[in-house]
């Protein structure tokens, strides 16, 4: 039985942030690759929509300059003939202020010939820009709530 | 094949969802359904961890008393075994003054006995609280006047 490339990707994308090793994982993404991680870019520039595979590594690249990951942890995971769809707990130190911070991704793969073709990353933001910050975000009471 | 079957109870589910239908929508669920949505309690006090088809219909009903036209494309949807996992835009008009939110939305299903026992979702949330307040809060931040 043929291994999944989810698993491939997932060891090369975890050692392009970790150890800045980014070749292996070019290897893997299609140079036509749709690419989005759903965040506030103003806040996390490496956040966003990018298309193809050069603009996908250097995205890589920024967030490698900016965290480490030091725990991942799989809490649901489905895998497709060329899909897959994952919910993981990461656990993250920023590089700069080795401050912890802790989020949950949901993570939408599609392949193409075993390269990554397509990824949607969502994420609780609102969460993750408190922890940035160091504290909770005081609203202004305008407009209507939820 | 069984993952077809699991995404038709999904596909029924948001369905009726959208429709307001709540009944339809727990008839697909089990007695002990648990639904988590990762926001901020203190925006969305009706979100957070609801256990049973009581506190889940609670949830749903409070939400629609807010928003109306809800819709949702599905836009990737992935199953293993009993296991179901959407990538959704989902669409909102705000009841008190017509605008409209639209935000993607992952939503991760657990089947049991072909009723769906688990639903867990994970948003933009920075991006929501933003259209459900009505500001631009990355300027606020900058400026310091969302800061305590």
């Amino acid at each position: 039985m043929t291994e999944h490339s989810l698993w491939r990707l997932s060891h090369a994308l975890h050692r392009a942030i970790n150890e800045r090793h980014f070749d292996p994982l070019a290897e893997l993404i299609d140079d036509d690759i749709d690419w989005a991680i759903y965040g506030p870019i103003d806040m996390f520039p490496f956040l966003g929509a990018r298309l193809g595979k050069e603009a996908v590594l250097d995205a890589i690249r920024q967030i490698a300059d900016h965290v480490r990951i030091r725990k991942l942890e799989r809490e649901t995971l489905m895998l497709g003939d060329s899909t897959a769809a994952t919910m993981v707990r990461c656990a993250m130190t920023t590089q700069h202020s080795d401050k912890p911070i802790t989020t949950r991704l949901a993570q939408f793969l599609q392949f193409r010939a075993g390269k990554l073709a397509r990824l949607r990353i969502l994420i609780d933001t609102f969460d993750l820009v408190e922890q940035t910050l160091g504290h909770p975000i005081d609203l202004p009471r305008i407009g209507s709530f939820a | 094949m069984i993952e077809h079957i699991n995404k038709q109870r999904v596909r029924k589910l948001l369905e009726a969802h959208a429709a307001g239908d709540f009944d339809a929508v727990l008839a697909h669920c089990s007695e002990d359904i648990e639904h988590f949505a990762s926001a901020p309690i203190d925006i969305f006090p009706h979100l957070g961890r609801r256990v049973g088809k009581a506190e889940v219909r609670q949830m749903w009903e409070m939400t629609r008393s807010r928003y109306a036209d809800v819709r949702h494309e599905i836009k990737t949807m992935i199953c293993e075994g009993d296991q179901v996992a959407a990538d959704l835009r989902i669409f909102l008009r705000k009841r008190d003054n017509d605008r409209i939110v639209q935000y993607d939305l992952a939503a991760f299903y657990t089947l049991r006995d072909g009723r769906i026992s688990r639903i867990r979702e994970i948003m933009d949330t920075f991006d929501l609280v933003q259209q459900v307040l009505e500001c631009d809060l990355g300027r606020l931040l900058i400026a310091g006047t969302a800061r305590p």
